[in-house]
């Protein structure tokens, strides 16, 4: 398994846990409200993928019988389970139109009854993999302006990184991990810059040339280069100076 | 005052950069005032407990990074150690012992409470992102909500292993990363006076603190050379000509 499927396969581990979590509910139930006055709509529920690939209910801004039931339709067909297989998201599907709901008919149908216009949904996405779908309902027959959209999917990304959150998982260790090489390399490089224009006493910028050109001549990672020079294991005089 | 519009805006705005600002777009000032404080402040740790700040308001979030990073002690340093928020809704009622010389001095800034939250991932702390208001009370709950919102929002974009990344890692852009001088200061002094890094950047803190400066501002003289640490007998020599190195 890729690194992204361990992740994955930790984060559906860990949804017939999830319920249990009330920190976590108790966010995700907040976020839906937000989601609710931040976009002006009528309705919002976060679906999980589980283990077998089917999405579950994790939280919706409210309880109302006909909106469970929505998501609870969405174990085999409805814009959710297209979202979670597409990874793309589906905005502005009008209920009303057959063309638009083909795929769902009698999920359409039941969210009319339940006095829906339009529905939404927006991926939920760690990096490339799909671990769920936020629905998004309106009653009244209209789109989200580009604006809006953006506010949708940074909510379904707060609902994915919050999920995650909550979970031990170990990998979270390599995603700090890659930040910090980040920062620690940059730190070097920095480090490295000062230490060579103060021998040489040149200027930062005439250092730092210098180390890439030495970097990219002997294909070595300019980070690598900085360590080494910093850690005494390669003396300064070897860098040309340009 | 910060309304829903705003948050929406924040949320809408906040995205990897692509241009010269860092690793984090969107306006910082429109962030506190959603989050109806007076500063915010995203920092993230290094290895080596190195911290580099990522994104904030000018003037006083700004100012308490900077302190925290002189004098190493402060909320975020704690948040970023247990993964967990310090939420100080009272600065003057915080016992004098927990931050004996940040406290003095984050008062003298005008900074009344503090709210200091991890950006965890799972188990692991990523960096802290630290809201500051002048008035001391409590952040409200739905307050707090918008700032866990934020938080999160803010992790995913951190999350991104675009290019950003790759060009902030190999140094690509110099003035995206604010502590650069830092780092290159230390190179520098550590040559000067022929100690090790870490001394050279203890050294830079402590001139810092001794002269009420940031640690930025001594680090960008040395880099100019308007300031070096030659001997460690006699401190700093400032060069002929170039006048003291301020108050």
């Amino acid at each position: 398994m890729t690194r992204e499927e361990h992740l994955l396969a930790a984060m559906v581990d860990a949804v017939d846990t999830l319920v249990d979590d009330f920190d976590l509910i108790d966010f995700l139930h907040k976020l839906c409200d937000r989601c609710n006055e931040l976009l002006d709509i009528s309705a919002v529920g976060v679906m999980l993928a589980d283990p077998a690939g089917g999405l579950q209910l994790i939280a919706a801004s409210d309880e109302h019988t006909r909106l469970l039931e929505l998501f609870a339709l969405q174990a085999d067909q409805g814009p959710c389970v297209e979202c979670h297989r597409s990874g793309a998201a589906r905005l502005n599907i009008s209920l009303k139109s057959p063309g638009e709901t083909a795929a769902f008919p009698l999920f359409a149908e039941r969210a009319r009854q339940a006095g829906y216009a339009t529905t939404h949904a927006l991926p939920m996405r760690l990096r490339q993999q799909v671990v769920g779908a936020m629905n998004l309902f309106d009653s009244r027959e209209q789109g989200l302006s580009d604006g809006d959209a953006r506010v949708a999917q940074a909510l379904a990304d707060v609902a994915t990184i919050a999920i995650l959150q909550h979970r031990t998982i170990v990998h979270g260790n390599v995603e700090r991990a890659q930040l910090r090489a980040a920062l620690s390399s940059r730190i070097v490089i920095e480090q490295a810059k000062g230490i060579l224009a103060e021998r040489w006493h040149s200027t930062l910028d005439e250092a730092f040339d210098a180390l890439r050109q030495h970097a990219r001549a002997h294909r070595q990672t300019l980070a690598g280069l900085c360590q080494q020079l910093i850690d005494g294991s390669l003396e300064s005089s070897v860098i040309r100076r340009l | 005052m910060g309304t829903d519009s705003d948050l929406a805006a924040v949320l809408q705005s906040l995205h990897p950069s692509y241009g010269d600002t860092g690793l984090i777009g969107a306006d910082p000032k429109l962030c506190a005032q959603a989050l109806r404080v007076d500063g915010v402040a995203v920092s993230v740790t290094a290895g080596s407990g190195l911290s580099e700040l990522l994104w904030s308001t000018a003037g006083a979030s700004a100012w308490l990074e900077d302190l925290q990073f002189t004098l190493g002690q402060g909320p975020a340093l704690e948040v970023a150690a247990s993964c967990r928020s310090v939420l100080v809704a009272d600065l003057s009622r915080v016992s004098a012992d927990r931050w004996p010389v940040l406290l003095p001095e984050a008062t003298a800034l005008g900074v009344g409470a503090i709210f200091c939250l991890p950006l965890a991932i799972g188990s692991a702390c990523l960096g802290t992102m630290t809201l500051q208001r002048t008035a001391a009370g409590p952040l409200p709950d739905a307050g707090l909500t918008d700032a866990r919102l934020v938080a999160n929002a803010l992790i995913s974009i951190l999350l991104e292993s675009g290019p950003q990344r790759e060009a902030f890692a190999n140094a690509a852009d110099s003035s995206a990363f604010y502590r650069a001088a830092v780092h290159q200061a230390s190179g520098m002094v550590s040559v000067q006076a022929g100690i090790s890094l870490a001394q050279a950047l203890l050294r830079l803190r402590a001139h810092a603190y001794r002269h009420g400066r940031p640690v930025v501002e001594v680090a960008e003289d040395v880099v100019a050379r308007r300031l070096a640490f030659h001997n460690d007998e006699n401190g700093p020599d400032i060069p002929a000509g170039e006048g003291t190195e301020g108050p």
